[in-house]
């Protein structure tokens, strides 16, 4: 365990305000966006004397990091940024998040942590298996596991039948993927023949907690592996900023790098501890997106009381739903907002009917083997489809190359009709898992 | 061991630190960089009782120390030894050091103190072959060493430096420098040094802020400082000018 793990919460809280201070003074004069909202609330970095006095400020939301497109929330000079990622949303401008070297560090010592509180070691053969739309989490986690010494496999685009391979012949000893790929990945193990006993594998390490309690534990008995997770998101701190202790009371958030709040979703009114609500970071070690309030989307509930394991600072429970109509899809954030603007526009192309409305769809979210995959049911109507069938098949496709290309994820494009989806729309549900 | 938080300091009316919030641990050397004006002195003679004008919070080993007047201080251990050195110029060395033990002088602690003397006079051997030598006399280097041992006298557990380089040439710096990294290896003496030479003391010490117009800008490890692209410009010498912009 780190030092800071086990710090006193009152040093640790002034360490918190001392970083926010510092954090606010430097935005406050750099990013544009940052004062003018500020200014609007009648706030200077002056008034935060206390952790409490946080509450003052004003949110920041993804429409924000848009809206800043490029590099309009960067509280450093682009020289002193050494990398840049850019979070793609879909249609609109993605979110560029750049990081200084200081930054990429405080990055990788946080990974590392992640990691040796699940328990790796530098005597450990990590293999990560992670979507190609996950790489820079993937190399980031690469990076860490290195640093600490440990042999690394990186994701390759591979069937899972190789994967498998590797994870028998490499002794795998911990396994970084996310919970539907690593069910899917279980379940074709067990189907494949190879017996168990030449498994090597000691645990693996889930990046999001959607991994059910019950299945995790018969999943862990059956295997003899550990299972622990760590929750991060896209925008800030590193693939992991809350992650299990052997304990598994719950994540433990990394408090000297931001600060949580949960609020009410709806009025924006923070709650106490303990009350379940949306997630808001404020992120105090990074020095080039520095983010103040940042509401994250993700319902929770954050848990004070320490934890047995003598990590003091506290803890989040597992994510359990979004406020912001983001879906997961095997890691990757997918805005329906975004998917409602793409599909309009694709309309458009079929149809010149300018006045069309909105067209009915659902997403589907399929498990197949465990596998997360994506379909888009579209109603086909006759207002505005009276076509050929072989123009719509090829409407169809170009729609599916178009959506792998924004969203980053392959997505089958089914025609139905709208009766199909009647159901699902009266029940207010966009959002179909099958 | 000292904890501040949201420290403002005035001149008149004028703001000089603003919400200034740090803390400093046990056996530490943690370092204040920034530039001239920025409240660095400041924040030093505040937390040594020398200014009264504050308000905030500075605690030092959990007890409010704000509003105590600089003897009490001193005595519950917070040496402070000053910008420019201001040692008293017509006594003599040993005069000096005497008057920096002058709250423990007692029968007791008589021994006790010629103890120290020794101790001094083994981390600056040329304060020995000087002790009888008028202070006003002394060279910069060895006004600075007599300084640091006047504060040292006092016995603090916390070691307030106000620009112990000033003024001196490298090779003297260098001896200076030498010697506090021996009391806080040595001795475990917790030190808050404020220091122009930022290279130089971002290599000694542990952690460091970074002060702007009487506020924390930054902080970090002495290595994440040294690393940082901000504090190369503003005080490792590293311009704009010497790079294209990009």
């Amino acid at each position: 365990m780190e030092t800071i793990e086990r710090a006193p919460l009152n040093e640790l809280l002034q360490l918190q305000m001392e970083l926010l201070q510092s954090t606010l003074n430097r935005v406050y004069n750099r990013v544009p966006s940052y004062r003018k909202a500020m200014e609007s609330v009648d706030i200077t970095p002056e008034a935060v004397t206390s952790l409490e006095d946080i509450y003052k400020l004003p949110f920041t939301t993804r429409q924000d990091l848009i809206a800043n497109y490029p590099y309009g929330q960067f509280a450093v000079p682009l020289r002193d940024i050494i990398r840049l990622h850019t979070l793609s949303c879909g249609i609109s401008n993605p979110i560029v998040m750049g990081y200084t070297k200081q930054d990429v560090a405080h990055r990788q010592g946080l990974t590392c942590r992640f990691l040796s509180a699940s328990g790796v070691t530098a005597d450990d053969i990590v293999q990560i298996c992670l979507d190609p739309g996950m790489t820079f989490l993937a190399q980031e986690l690469k990076e860490a596991a290195e640093a600490m010494g440990a042999l690394v496999i990186p994701p390759e685009p591979m069937a899972v039948q190789e994967r498998l391979r590797i994870l028998v012949d490499f002794k795998t000893s911990t396994l970084i993927t996310f919970s539907s790929y690593f069910q899917y990945l279980f379940a074709e193990l067990a189907e494949s023949g190879i017996q168990l006993a030449n498994l090597s594998l000691k645990r693996v390490l889930l990046l999001d907690e959607r991994l059910n309690m019950d299945v995790r534990k018969e999943m862990e008995q059956e295997f003899a592996i550990n299972i622990l997770c760590g929750h991060g998101i896209l925008e800030a701190v590193g693939p992991v900023m809350a992650y299990e202790c052997e304990k598994r009371n719950g994540l433990h958030l990394a408090m000297d790098h931001l600060i949580p709040e949960v609020i009410d979703p709806d009025t924006g009114a923070v709650l106490p501890h303990g009350e379940r609500g949306e997630l808001v970071i404020t992120t105090l070690t990074t020095k080039a997106n520095p983010l103040m309030r940042f509401r994250t989307g993700e319902l929770t509930r954050i848990i004070s009381e320490p934890c047995v394991c003598g990590r003091v600072g506290w803890r989040m429970e597992p994510v359990y739903g979004r406020t912001d109509g983001l879906v997961q899809v095997r890691g990757l954030n997918i805005s329906l907002n975004q998917v409602d603007e793409f599909v309009r526009r694709g309309m458009g192309r079929l149809s010149s009917n300018a006045s069309l409305q909105a067209v009915p769809y659902v997403m589907a979210v399929r498990k197949e083997r465990f596998l997360e995959r994506l379909e888009l049911w579209i109603a086909i109507t006759d207002d505005f489809f009276a076509g050929s069938l072989p123009l719509l098949h090829n409407w169809l496709r170009d729609m599916e190359m178009e959506f792998e290309d924004a969203f980053g994820l392959s997505c089958r494009m089914r025609p139905v009709e709208l009766c199909t989806l009647e159901s699902y729309l009266k029940q207010g549900l966009r959002v179909i898992y099958l | 061991m000292l904890q501040i938080k949201n420290l403002n300091t005035y001149y008149a009316s004028i703001a000089i630190l603003r919400n200034l919030s740090l803390h400093v641990r046990q056996g530490e050397i943690v370092c204040l960089i920034g530039a001239n004006g920025a409240g660095k002195t400041t924040l030093l003679r505040t937390i040594s009782g020398l200014v009264p004008c504050s308000q905030g919070e500075i605690l030092y080993r959990d007890r409010s120390i704000l509003g105590l007047a600089p003897d009490v201080i001193v005595k519950m251990g917070i040496g402070h030894s000053p910008e420019g050195r201001q040692v008293f110029a017509p006594l003599t060395v040993m005069e000096n050091l005497e008057l920096g033990a002058y709250h423990r002088f007692g029968r007791a602690e008589k021994t006790e103190i010629q103890g120290d003397f020794d101790r001094i006079f083994q981390l600056f051997p040329r304060l020995y072959e000087r002790r009888r030598q008028i202070a006003g006399t002394l060279s910069g280097g060895e006004q600075q060493m007599l300084a640091i041992g006047r504060a040292l006298m006092a016995k603090p557990n916390l070691l307030l430096l106000d620009e112990p380089s000033l003024g001196l040439a490298p090779k003297l710096v260098e001896g200076i420098f030498q010697a506090i990294v021996t009391l806080n290896q040595a001795e475990g003496l917790t030190i808050l040094i404020v220091e122009q030479n930022a290279r130089r003391v971002l290599e000694m010490a542990h952690r460091g802020y970074v002060l702007e117009t009487g506020r924390i800008v930054l902080q970090g490890t002495a290595q994440e400082l040294r690393d940082d692209s901000d504090v190369q410009r503003a005080y490792l010498g590293k311009d704009y000018a010497q790079v294209t912009e990009r």
